[in-house]
């Protein structure tokens, strides 16, 4: 019993991550039919700059106020990402609209070249960050221990999660938002600036995945790989939850992280990534394209 | 077989969406190697008939028949959609959707009836007749010379009449055409008229059309339909003179 | 002139093909410096045959497969493990033995032969390409879904090579193999290693042929037709899925065969041959050599890789990343053709774009 609420709070844990970084691919990909390859190396950049973050206030801070340099490192890392993904959505994304494979396939020399950056910056070593004091250690309840570090990634993401939904269905901007992603041209027609959208919406996807890079600089050490390995579990999120909805991404986070942590706890980490993929496919039988179908009067879009 | 023998009819046909009536209680007949127009405001139920046709859409009550050449008469309605293709009545999307990346020929040579399995494509060439065959089609709708033109680089219009000529070479007893000169110029148009008229010796043609001009050129009967109902069907002379048909869509800025 | 815009695939591929044929000659003749050239472009050929088979996926058919690595390393390990078995005898190897295993396991037994190795270096790749393509294309998964699962199979297939180390020796996977034509170290041997080197060339050569074959056929049209129109494909009458799956399939076995080329090279085979990164740089080749033309594919393969063989050693292999990146973002960007396309396309505009400029003040001048 122990042994399973503690695997179901890692599960949760790791659900948590991949929903960070599946809700920018599934929103992009929702809104403007790209796929962004480079969105690991976003995670990457992300925990990285909370790496940079714990440098600077090593050098500059007396040793006292140290640990608030990790609510420093989440603002900057959002910040840091979210300009690149401006950035990126400027020069590339934007030229590539509607044309998903392509987007898929430029994005990943991006990511090519960003991962070859962090190697010329930080080295191929990975590199620590050290978890803030107060975040060493756990709560125990009834003999599970919940540990502190796990605890407060879920609370980050849950505050995320509760922006985003604000910023989606409460704010005139996830109005407009929501306007384009379901037709864009009369969106444009009613005055929205669709460019200004999908810049702004781009951009808040990549900062989110650098604000889950800095959790998982908080799990373990980080390296140019980092984002590779929450990439395709993310991916796959999207497949499942289909695309434009959060509760989709939501659902499709939970069940991709929680199928893998509870079959690498019964089995190992080998044969969880293989039945995740068993479940998606299974999944994918009943509805091929997820959970949205696009409908239009030509045959062929 | 005299010419005037129908080859469709379609028997009180009635559409309900969520208590809607998009079509009720329908009842009209084609005619053997004619060009039967359906024309009507937006909303009229033009398409849904169509739709009802070609199995896109159950009616709520009513039947459609269908008179094959040499063949016992087929009860359309209940049938599956590619099996109606198969017993020979094709349908124009009104997008033209031709292969882009291939020229008119390869377009076509895709086009042709049968040998459509894996390995009839890897080892068999079309036969001389199959050639002759597209050849004599692409002449009918006036795109011989455009042969070997990517389909892409073809004109509006083109395309269309490209399509046409698809659908012609399975050789279907009926074509539908869903606003076939949409988005055309007029001696595009005309051409298209031209082109309805020389096919009708072969096969049966259901159009949809709002261009008036259209219709007095290429049409032999004309049904109007008017929220969901039929309102009167003859020549398009009789339908042009008729008061209801004026009030109801021609006086109101048509054509 | 004619001639060459109508056969100037088959040409330059017939340039390339001598150009390899005389290598091993240039090689005898002192005009190389060591075999390394000629070893190196053995495993260019093999690259080139999987990146034909790539290129009959995605290119033409519009299917971008993440996972060609898979099936290149299943070929790959299906021949490594006959030249394995060639060493030891039959015997089990020295990893199995670490790993604890006493007898040759079952799935190691076949490839005591090499006419059952050749045939499994298809059938492998084969069978699990028919699985994947069975289920996803008869559901009409497609576009980057598609990708996506076969991105995410490679990456589980990776997991488990890795995992299963006492059958595949895992991380270290399998190495210091001779060839199919025996050891091809050394001047002595040098014979041997023309024999491999040419027969690979022949592989090259009648892969090239049957892709040329294929797409020249009302069946490369309907590939066209299935990546420019699926649904209007599926209305013309033809089963689409089965079309899929079939040049699916025909593309993985091509895969095979190329990682079994490549193994007798490279003198080993590692998961890393089966990962998403090395999937995705095969596609890298088609998509700069220019994809939907099989000499595009081709020509990707031999240049990239020839250019990573000069750059990527000591510090320029820093640089190459960047270019590579680049280069590859570029040409998704811009040049859809890649180089073939530029060559049969932009550069003739441009000159007629030129030409035009040129012409139009002269008939104002004469007005």
């Amino acid at each position: 019993m122990e042994q399973l609420i503690n695997t179901l709070f890692n599960g949760i844990s790791l659900s948590s991550i991949i929903l960070l970084t599946s809700i920018g691919l599934a929103i992009t990909f929702g809104l403007m039919k790209v796929i962004n390859m480079a969105h690991g190396e976003f995670l990457m950049i992300g925990a990285y700059m909370t790496f940079v973050m714990q440098q600077i206030f090593v050098k500059i801070f007396p040793e006292s106020v140290r640990d608030i340099y990790y609510f420093a490192a989440i603002p900057f890392a959002f910040l840091v990402t979210f300009l690149l993904g401006s950035l990126l959505e400027r020069f590339v994304i934007s030229r590539l609209y509607g044309r998903e494979i392509d987007s898929l396939l430029a994005t990943y020399g991006i990511s090519l070249i960003l991962q070859q950056a962090a190697r010329s910056i930080f080295g191929t070593q990975g590199v620590n960050v050290n978890a803030p004091s107060f975040l060493n250690g756990g709560i125990t309840i009834g003999g599970c221990t919940f540990s502190y570090n796990r605890l407060f990634i879920i609370f980050m993401v849950a505050l995320c999660l509760f922006l985003v939904w604000l910023i989606m269905y409460k704010s005139n901007f996830g109005k407009q938002m929501r306007a384009v992603m379901q037709n864009r041209t009369m969106a444009q027609c009613m005055g929205i600036n669709s460019r200004k959208v999908d810049n702004i919406t781009f951009a808040i996807g990549s900062g989110l995945a650098g604000i889950a890079g800095c959790s998982v600089a908080l799990l373990g050490s980080i390296d140019s790989t980092v984002g590779q390995s929450y990439i395709v579990n993310s991916f796959m999120a999207v497949v499942l939850g289909g695309v434009g909805k959060l509760l989709g991404t939501v659902i499709g986070s939970t069940i991709i992280g929680s199928a893998s942590i509870f079959t690498e706890h019964y089995t190992s980490s080998t044969i969880a990534k293989a039945i995740v993929l068993l479940i998606v496919i299974v999944f994918l039988q009943k509805r091929p394209q997820g959970l949205f179908v696009i409908k239009s009067r030509s045959l062929d879009e | 077989m005299s010419v005037n023998e129908n080859v469709l009819e379609i028997n009180n046909i009635s559409v309900c969406f969520d208590g809607f009536y998009a079509l009720t209680e329908v009842k009209t007949a084609v005619k053997r190697n004619t060009v039967h127009f359906f024309i009507g405001p937006n909303g009229a139920g033009k398409t849904t008939l169509l739709d009802i046709i070609c199995a896109k859409t159950k009616p709520t009550s009513g039947t459609v028949m269908f008179y094959p050449k040499e063949k016992e008469p087929v009860r359309l309605t209940g049938m599956k959609e590619y099996k109606i293709v198969t017993e020979g009545i094709g349908r124009k999307f009104q997008v033209p959707s031709v292969f882009v990346n291939l020229t008119v020929t390869e377009n076509m040579i895709l086009s042709l009836k049968g040998h459509k399995g894996i390995m009839d494509s890897i080892f068999r060439k079309p036969s001389n007749e199959d050639m002759e065959n597209i050849y004599a089609t692409l002449e009918k709708v006036g795109l011989k010379e455009r042969a070997d033109v990517r389909a892409g680089s073809l004109a509006h219009g083109e395309k269309q009449w490209l399509e046409i000529a698809m659908q012609l070479l399975q050789k279907p007893e009926i074509i539908m055409l869903d606003e076939p000169a949409a988005g055309m110029g007029k001696p595009e148009t005309f051409k298209t008229g031209e082109i309805l008229k020389e096919i009708k010796k072969d096969c049966t043609i259901i159009v949809i059309e709002h261009d008036m001009d259209f219709v007095k050129q290429a049409a032999d009967i004309v049904t109007v339909l008017h929220e969901g109902k039929l309102l009167m069907e003859g020549s398009i002379n009789d339908v042009l003179a008729d008061k209801t048909v004026q009030a109801v869509y021609l006086g109101r800025g048509g054509e | 002139m004619k001639l060459i815009k109508k056969q100037g695939d088959n040409i330059c591929f017939t340039v390339i093909v001598l150009i390899l044929a005389a290598m091993p000659l240039m090689l005898n003749a002192g005009m190389l410096s060591g075999s390394s050239t000629v070893l190196f472009l053995g495993k260019c050929i093999a690259f080139a045959v999987v990146a034909i088979g790539l290129d009959l996926i995605w290119g033409y058919t519009g299917i971008l497969s993440l996972g060609h690595g898979l099936y290149f390393a299943l070929g790959g390990y299906c021949m490594a493990m006959y030249l394995k078995l060639q060493q030891t005898n039959g015997q089990i190897t020295d990893f199995m033995h670490i790993g604890g295993i006493e007898t040759l396991p079952l799935a190691w037994r076949p490839f005591k032969y090499l006419p059952l190795t050749i045939i499994l270096i298809v059938a492998v790749p084969s069978l699990v390409a028919f699985l994947v393509g069975y289920f996803m294309f008869k559901k009409r998964v497609k576009g980057v879904y598609f990708s996506i699962i076969s991105q995410a199979l490679t990456w589980a297939a990776y997991s488990i090579f890795i995992a299963l180390s006492p059958y595949t020796n895992g991380n270290v996977g399998i190495t210091e193999i001779k060839t199919v034509f025996g050891s091809i170290k050394g001047d002595a041997n040098r014979a041997n290693m023309f024999t491999l080197f040419y027969v690979s060339l022949a592989i090259l050569v009648i892969v090239y042929a049957l892709a040329k074959f294929l797409v020249s056929r009302k069946f490369g049209k309907l590939l066209v037709a299935i990546r420019d129109g699926e649904n209007r494909t599926y209305f013309s009458g033809y089963n689409v899925s089965s079309y899929k799956t079939f040049i699916y399939v025909l593309s993985a076995a091509i895969a095979g065969i190329a990682g079994a080329v490549f193994v007798n090279f490279n003198g080993s085979i590692t998961p890393s041959q089966m990962t998403i990164a090395y999937s995705i740089t095969m596609v890298i080749w088609v998509a700069i050599g220019g994809r939907g033309t099989i000499i595009g594919a081709v020509i990707g393969a031999f240049l990239i890789n020839l250019c990573e063989y000069n750059l990527s050693s000591g510090s320029m292999v820093e640089i190459w990343q960047y270019i590579i990146g680049a280069v590859f973002c570029i040409t998704i960007l811009f040049f859809k053709g890649g180089i073939v396309g530029i060559v049969k396309n932009q550069i003739p505009a441009f000159i007629t774009g030129v030409k035009n400029k040129k012409s139009v003040p002269a008939k104002e001048g004469a007005k």
